[in-house]
């Protein structure tokens, strides 16, 4: 059964998942799903701690944002503990990392982007124009439309038109806000 | 008729624009740390604009940006005060 957990192929495979599920915020990557899509042949409880180490050792990279000196020392570390990792499976985990390792960056980043994001922006300027009020605002003026959103949401394009917000309020998790700017 | 000084401009209920910008400002921040990346060395520029509607109502807005996105944000006020030069 040991060996059947050795499988690169399967471990390749396993460390997608948990990084989906960890850091990508794919929901649905359950232990069950692993299991019975990666080693299906492999008992359950054998594969539970296996899964709990992988997981474990993925985050520790992640966490420390490894280079590639550190990775190396890590997963050496890890193929001399009791009960660590085979050096076939720090091979696996080393290409891993060194294929996902940006983009792994990047969700951690977003995860802790709590704020709203600029997600688009457009602008026009205005010459002369005329209102109700005003006869002649002779000011030139910059008209600005800023997109805001929060991390995780999916961005939604919007045509380059100035629109009409519904009174400056926040609907949902998208703001758009029309700002309006004098001109010098 | 005297050049009236640099006036906000009254503007129509059924005008598209109902905010006038009226403060931005901004801070550069490194996040250093968060709990799901202890190290996570992000730098940020976060940017609070402070918009006022038509009756006088101030509503404040922050916004945070990655340095690329700065950058574009950046890029795109430089057009618009290029272009506002030429009207």
């Amino acid at each position: 059964m040991a060996g059947e957990l050795e499988g690169s192929k399967s471990l390749s495979g396993l460390l997608s998942g948990l990084a989906q599920d960890a850091f990508h915020g794919h929901p649905g990557i359950t232990e069950e799903l692993l299991h019975s899509q990666l080693y299906p042949e492999v008992p359950l409880e054998e594969f539970r701690p296996f899964l709990a180490k992988m997981r474990g050792i993925l985050k520790s990279i992640a966490s420390a944002d490894m280079d590639f000196n550190q990775l190396e020392a890590f997963l050496t570390a890890q193929t001399k503990k009791q009960g660590g990792i085979t050096c076939e499976q720090a091979a696996v985990i080393s290409k891993f990392w060194k294929s996902h390792k940006t983009r792994i960056r990047e969700s951690l980043v977003n995860q802790s982007r709590w704020d709203n994001g600029l997600r688009g922006l457009s602008w026009r300027v205005d010459g002369k124009s005329q209102s109700r009020h005003s006869a002649q605002i002779d000011t030139p003026v910059a008209i600005i439309e800023l997109e805001f959103g929060k991390s995780g949401q999916d961005t939604v394009d919007l045509p380059c038109v100035v629109k009409h917000p519904e009174s400056g309020s926040l609907h949902g998790d998208l703001g758009l806000w029309s700002l309006f700017m004098p001109g010098i | 008729m005297a050049e009236s000084p640099l006036r906000e401009p009254v503007l129509d209920a059924k005008s598209e624009v109902t905010c006038q910008l009226i403060d931005f400002q901004w801070k550069l921040g490194m996040a250093v740390s968060s709990d799901q990346c202890r190290s996570l060395k992000y730098p940020y520029v976060a940017v609070m604009l402070k918009v006022a509607d038509h009756s006088g109502q101030v509503n404040s807005k922050s916004i945070e940006m990655t340095i690329p996105q700065f950058q574009n944000f950046y890029r795109q006020f430089k057009e618009i005060a290029a272009v506002i030069e030429t009207v």
